[in-house]
């Protein structure tokens, strides 16, 4: 019988393998899936009766916190947001029940103290109760992103400023947005009321316009059309535009027209400053759908913006086989009209990239984490994401976009205090057919000072209203982009 | 004279003191965890703890001096984790957990005590049979019997409340193993031709199918299907061993797909346990509730667990009986979870090496049959916790809140540690002298003797 009690003995041993196995699977394999399935209410429980690190600014204000819990409450701790909805793009929300966006979820096992640097560090409090929770600075500055909220004056629309050099947030405001204390309440009934009204609230609150949406961007666009001429060589300073109203591309009878069908022509300094759109169609149809779209794709549009925020948004423009298709909309879509769209934050990042010399940085608003007692867990170091262009190219659109702030488009409204001179290009994207009523988004990108430039900035204001519609991007947005820069440049 | 039985004692010595220091840094890991204190009591608690441990292994020295080394102190160590986990589940059941674990080490001696030599239990078969049948019977007697999360496997007598079917199962094993020794050449060498086949003649096999059957039929009368399974895998296990025969396996497994798939189409709850195994998180909210939050709490728990104290295993319901296991998995992680599974594989390894080690046909069986109890019972309820097999409602040995089954899981373990230490003696590993309790029994009757006048 002893030979089959050593069979039994493997039998049985193979039943407990396969216990082993699936042990595994479980606790290694689908461990994060099952943490983060929605029906698990585990960990934000418990993440609800520890404490959590605050969220700061660069220059130190507390923009997220928790604090005790009100006698009675289910949970030990309330997270607050101190500013209201001032940084609701930023810190994001932390809920029960709710999930977590912004900040608090990409750095929750930071703020939660759930790092392993953290858990190590963190052995010795486990007999001194004390919490191992980390904190989160980001990259923000208070002074501009209250700048920025308070220039864009509850208008729908974006701000965005960014270092060109680092990539670094510095504001980033949104309007509509919302109290983000509203939607961290313990009270589960509540907050799901407050849920329910902002994703049926028009202009869609719970989307951060300045990077999980996008826009038709106008004549802004016209930086990239003229970055693939000039990279290309299609395109110099001897290259002339004849004067004209309007151009009829191929395969239509309906002419592409300046803007208000002024006559517009001249060399690239002359055509980029009064923003003419034939000479940008006309060089959109000549590059060809395929240098169009690979420059498209050098400037990054077609990928996720690749900020280190949940969810971001994609820009658009189009493919080859499509533009071989619609010529017509390959010459619309050099000057940023038809179905190009562009995330807020990326045309942040394409002005940026002419300051920084044709290289395109990583957008991010980590600057860095630290643990309970204050050391560094990660700083967040530069990184290049793209190259957009050649740096003679950059130095030449350099030189555009500053013509653009002297004399252009921008040069009634983009006006900063000191002297300081800036460089910019401005946009009015329309979004009625022709004969309907005006409406447009009204756009500025700019960069300042130009010698040497510090920030970069978005201003969009959404083609909503009547006042919004009826300007140009100059006018509407430079106003806004003076006051943000002016604060910035001051600190 | 040096016996390889003293290694084993003072081996045995060393584990079980190491089994209640794991226990108590582990009490103290789980207050800790909790409510952030060292336990108050924490100096008498590792006093009891160590002294109830040494008390047995006392035992084991006195009345089993040759028996298996790992036995005790792996019992101990599962017994120990379990008692940590109930206790920081629910203080209320670790007071009550703790008089279990008394009674089951005063039933592990008594055990110890009243059979000296394993092998004079065979002449019991039939006791053993009708004994084991009628407490399996006992739930059903209406006033005595009651149902407990749908199944009827309880019965209440006055203010105590057992689970007769965690005796039923050594009692048949028992049986099983005499009945099994007794006629296995009948029954392995055919002498009934059917067609082309010899088949063991039907008066031989009659009793053991019949015994089979009884306990099947019986299980799921009482929707407890995890025992159900239990029996049927000790039945088939015994048979091939006592047989040599592959083809009784195929038969027995035949038979069991047979019976399997009757099941699932006659009753409901066979079919809700299949589709729950399924797929848990189709009915979350109804009855995939609980292996859904076992499968959340093993996740929380990932490779190094929460630590204990620390999670939050209260949310598995049953989390201190049938799912006990998802509790350490989740406060103790993988490796928690992993030491578990080791510790039975040690027990049935400590198991198959008794059984092998035996002489005779009657004490090889019951080992073996003892052994596929503990480890196959372990086996259903940790696959049913982590999706291996269909959840069905069965203890985890030594580790699950409940009395019945850990002072019949002590009384199992001292028939294995008793059929261990006769083998020792016959090979000479133990002295063949007469123990601590013949002498005791020895002098009183030459005291008696003396009084009476008889002289021996």
């Amino acid at each position: 019988m002893n030979r089959r009690i050593g069979k039994l003995a493997l039998v049985l041993f193979a039943l407990y393998i396969v216990l082993f196995v699936q042990l595994n699977l479980i606790q290694v394999g689908r461990k994060d899936t099952l943490d983060n399935d929605s029906r698990n209410t585990r960990q934000t429980v418990q993440d609800f009766n520890d404490p959590r690190g605050d969220i700061v600014t660069s220059d130190g204000v507390v923009i997220a916190t928790s604090v005790a819990s009100e006698p009675g409450d289910d949970f030990d701790w309330q997270r607050t947001y101190p500013n209201g909805d001032t940084y609701t793009s930023i810190t994001g929300y932390f809920t029960f029940g709710f999930g977590a966006t912004g900040v608090e979820k990409v750095e929750n096992d930071v703020l939660a103290g759930r790092t392993t640097a953290q858990q190590i560090t963190g052995i010795g409090s486990l007999f001194s109760g004390r919490d191992v929770t980390g904190d989160v600075e980001v990259t923000v500055d208070s002074r501009i992103q209250e700048a920025a909220k308070s220039a864009l004056a509850g208008r729908e629309g974006t701000v965005v400023v960014l270092e060109p050099a680092t990539g670094a947030v510095k504001a980033m405001y949104s309007w509509p947005t919302y109290d983000t204390n509203l939607v961290a309440t313990h009270d589960a009934d509540e907050a799901k009321a407050v849920f329910d009204y902002l994703d049926a609230a028009p202009g869609k609150p719970l989307l951060v316009n300045a990077y999980q949406e996008r826009y038709m961007p106008g004549s802004t666009f016209k930086i990239i059309t003229t970055a693939a001429a000039l990279d290309s060589g299609l395109v110099d300073d001897t290259t002339v535009w004849a004067e004209e109203s309007e151009f009829l591309p191929p395969q239509t009878i309906d002419p592409i027209q300046n803007y208000g069908g002024k006559v517009c022509g001249g060399d690239l300094v002359e055509v980029f400053r009064r923003s003419c759109n034939t000479p940008f169609a006309r060089m959109a149809i000549d590059l060809g759908p395929d240098i169009m779209v690979s420059a498209a794709e050098r400037f990054g549009i077609g990928d996720k913006m690749p900020i280190d925020l949940p969810a971001p948004a994609a820009s658009f423009f189009g493919d080859v086989d499509y533009f071989e298709q619609n010529v017509p909309l390959l010459g619309i879509g050099g000057f940023g009209q038809g179905n190009t769209t562009m995330v807020p934050l990326h045309m942040a990042m394409v002005a940026a990239s002419v300051a920084n010399g044709g290289v395109m940085m990583k957008p991010h608003v980590v600057a860095a984490t630290f643990d309970q007692d204050g050391r560094t867990l990660r700083r967040t170091a530069p990184t290049a994401w793209r190259t957009t262009m050649t740096p003679t190219t950059a130095a030449k659109l350099d030189g555009l976009m500053r013509e653009v702030a002297n004399t252009g488009t921008a040069s009634c409204c983009l006006r900063l205090s000191n002297g300081v001179r800036a460089a910019a290009k401005t946009g009015t994207a329309q979004l009625n057919m022709a004969g309907e009523p005006e409406r447009s988004h009204a756009w500025i990108v700019a960069y300042a000072p130009a010698e040497a430039p510090r920030y970069a900035i978005v201003v969009m204001l959404k083609g909503t209203t009547a006042e919004i519609s009826e300007g140009t991007g100059g006018t509407l947005a430079g106003p806004i982009a003076s006051r943000v820069l002016d604060v910035a440049l001051g600190l | 004279m040096s016996f390889v039985a003293d290694r084993r004692r003072a081996t045995e010595l060393r584990l079980v003191i190491f089994a209640g220091l794991i226990t108590a840094g582990a009490y103290t890991l789980a207050s800790l965890g909790k409510n952030s204190v060292i336990p108050p009591r924490i100096l008498p608690f590792l006093a009891v703890l160590l002294l109830v441990l040494v008390s047995a292994h006392i035992a084991v020295r006195l009345l089993a001096p040759g028996a298996d080394a790992t036995l005790l102190p792996v019992a101990a160590m599962l017994n120990g984790l379990g008692y940590v986990m109930i206790a920081r589940l629910s203080e209320r059941l670790a007071g009550l957990q703790t008089t279990w674990t008394l009674i089951g080490i005063i039933a592990f001696t008594a055990t110890l005590i009243v059979v000296r030599r394993v092998n004079d239990l065979a002449r019991f078969k039939w006791t053993f049979f009708f004994f084991g049948a009628g407490l399996l019977l006992l739930p059903m007697v209406p006033g005595l019997g009651f149902s407990s999360g749908g199944a009827r496997i309880w019965v209440s007598v006055g203010p105590i409340n057992f689970q007769p079917g965690e005796f039923a199962k050594i009692a048949l094993a028992l049986f099983f193993a005499a009945y099994l020794a007794e006629n296995r050449e009948l029954i392995k060498n055919g002498t009934w031709r059917v067609g082309r086949f010899l088949l063991p003649e039907p008066r031989d096999l009659l009793p053991l199918l019949a015994a089979w059957g009884f306990s099947v039929v019986l299980m799921v009368g009482q929707k407890d299907l995890g025992s159900s399974l239990l029996f049927f895998t000790l039945f088939i296990v015994m048979v091939w061993i006592a047989t040599e025969k592959a083809a009784f396996m195929a038969i027995g497994l035949g038979l069991f797909a047979m019976s399997a798939t009757a099941a699932y189409f006659l009753f409901d709850h066979v079919q809700t346990r299949v589709s729950i195994w399924l797929d848990p998180w189709q009915s979350y909210r109804g009855r995939g509730y609980q292996i859904a939050q076992s499968m959340f709490a093993l996740g929380s728990g990932g490779l190094g667990g929460t630590g204990l104290g620390l999670g939050d295993p209260t949310r598995i319901p049953e989390a201190k009986n049938d799912f006990i296991f998802a509790a350490i998995g989740e406060e103790l992680g993988l490796f928690g979870a992993t030491a578990i599974l080791i510790a039975f594989l040690l027990i049935i390894g400590a198991g198959l090496r008794t059984a092998m080690r035996a002489k005779r046909d009657f004490a090889k069986l019951l080992a073996i049959g003892l052994t596929t109890i503990v480890g196959v019972q372990a086996f259903i309820i940790i696959g049913g916790v982590i999706r291996v097999v269909p959840l069905t409602g069965i203890t985890l040995p030594f580790v699950s809140y409940g009395g019945s089954s850990l002072v019949a899981n002590y009384v199992l373990l001292a028939l294995l540690l008793r059929i261990s230490d006769n083998t020792a003696k016959r090979l000479g590993e133990a002295p063949d002298q007469m123990s601590a309790v013949e002498r005791f029994e020895a002098a009183r009757a030459r005291r008696r003797n003396a009084r009476t006048g008889v002289t021996e």
